[in-house]
């Protein structure tokens, strides 16, 4: 038997079916392409049929048992001889060298593929640490106090990386009107994180004046009380916005700075939720 | 074909008939039964397409594979190959009748 060795293009193309497909009707196919000399509407077709058989993985399984039934040489082992290839199928069970390379070939592709993917993931994720957005961890109470023992007493903590004053809200009442006590244990909900940033223009607004324990805007003059309640001077028209305050387990107080609530319009002296001591007008010197 | 066998064969059904059709005939290989459809048909099935549809037919028991002869394996038709055929022609001439007496009576 005079065999021509079919071109490259032909083998190929075949290399894009399923190997138990090739065993089974390889040879056929390229016996087929070799008399008909394919033109590129047929390649075409042949990828198509190798996509199709890949799809039904059965149909060259099933198809080569029954012929493997048949007592006849396997095509295969007819053209290795017929090429001149001198190649012995490895013992079953043992790796070939072809099956090895293609699989390590299949594996760093795959390493590659998700180091990509993990890559464009961790991009993509939100990874704010500091900033607007971030949760801060300001710290226990005691270290508060530590830092500041006023804070106990009513005297609001600013804590300057969150651009916040942390209120100790019973404490800060009572120094609002003029009392003394002192709170130095207050829960999650009597903490109010006032966002040091004037609703009116942005201005980053001072800490509170000891004469009056309001917050005067030294942009334009928007006064606020100590729960941050826009009161009558200056143009802002809302109170000062705050961020989402919690105490964990450990005791260590968290401001979720993702977390933004709007300070509450200015509706008159009536409608405060804490009115101190002072007149409706006054505002620090 | 029986009716389940021809949704079997889904897109692959035409080329199916032709490729039966050609091997009523006499056992035929891969390229003769593509020249052969050329023939008889005008109709040309793409060495990708005839496969897909020699291993369904095969799969299906309406075809069989011989010894093959230089690399080149000839099919033969089964019995179920042979009523598949006779069935699927019925049911085409079935069709062209409907077909032509609707025709005529739409004409006048």
């Amino acid at each position: 038997m005079t065999a021509v060795r079919p071109p490259l293009r032909h083998r190929l193309l075949l290399r894009a079916y399923p190997a138990a497909w090739r065993r089974r009707y390889g040879e056929e196919l390229l016996a087929l392409l070799a008399d008909r000399d394919p033109g590129p509407r047929d390649l075409l077709d042949v990828l198509a049929g190798a996509v199709d058989a890949r799809l039904h993985p059965g149909l060259g399984r099933t198809a080569l048992r029954r012929v493997e039934a048949i007592p006849l040489p396997l095509p295969g082992t007819r053209s290795a001889a017929a090429f001149g290839i001198v190649a012995v199928t490895p013992p079953v069970g043992v790796l070939s060298r072809r099956t090895f390379m293609r699989r390590m070939l299949g594996v760093g592709t795959m390493l590659l593929g998700l180091e990509f993917l993990a890559g464009t993931l961790s991009f993509l994720w939100p990874n704010i640490r500091e900033g607007l957005g971030a949760q801060f961890r300001v710290g226990r109470m005691a270290d508060i106090l530590a830092a500041q023992p006023s804070f106990a007493t009513g005297r609001p903590y600013p804590y300057n990386p969150a651009r916040v004053l942390l209120v100790n809200v019973p404490a800060a009442k009572a120094w609002a009107a003029g009392r003394e006590t002192s709170v130095p244990d207050p829960s999650a909900d009597e903490l109010l994180a006032l966002w040091r940033k004037c609703p009116h223009l942005g201005c980053l607004v001072p800490e509170p004046c000891e004469s009056l324990s309001r917050i005067t805007c030294r942009c334009h003059g928007s006064t606020y009380n100590i729960l941050g309640e826009k009161l009558k001077l200056g143009p802002a028209e809302r109170g000062l916005d705050r961020f989402a305050v919690r105490v964990e387990d450990d005791g260590t107080v968290v401001i979720d700075t993702s977390q933004i609530i709007r300070g509450a319009p200015n509706l008159g002296p009536d409608r405060l939720e804490f009115a101190d001591a002072h007149p409706w007008d006054a505002t620090c010197p | 074909m029986g009716a389940s066998t021809s949704a079997d064969l889904g897109r692959f059904a035409e080329p199916a008939m032709l490729v039966l059709v050609s091997l009523t005939d006499g056992p035929r290989h891969g390229y003769a039964i593509m020249t052969d459809v050329e023939t008889f048909a005008g109709a040309t099935i793409g060495p990708g397409t005839l496969y897909a549809v020699l291993a369904r037919l095969e799969q299906a028991g309406f075809i069989e594979p011989m010894e093959s002869d230089e690399r080149r394996r000839p099919y033969r038709i089964t019995e179920s190959g042979r009523a598949a055929v006779a069935e699927q022609l019925d049911r085409m001439d079935r069709f062209v009748q409907v077909g032509r007496l609707r025709a005529r009576q739409a004409a006048g």
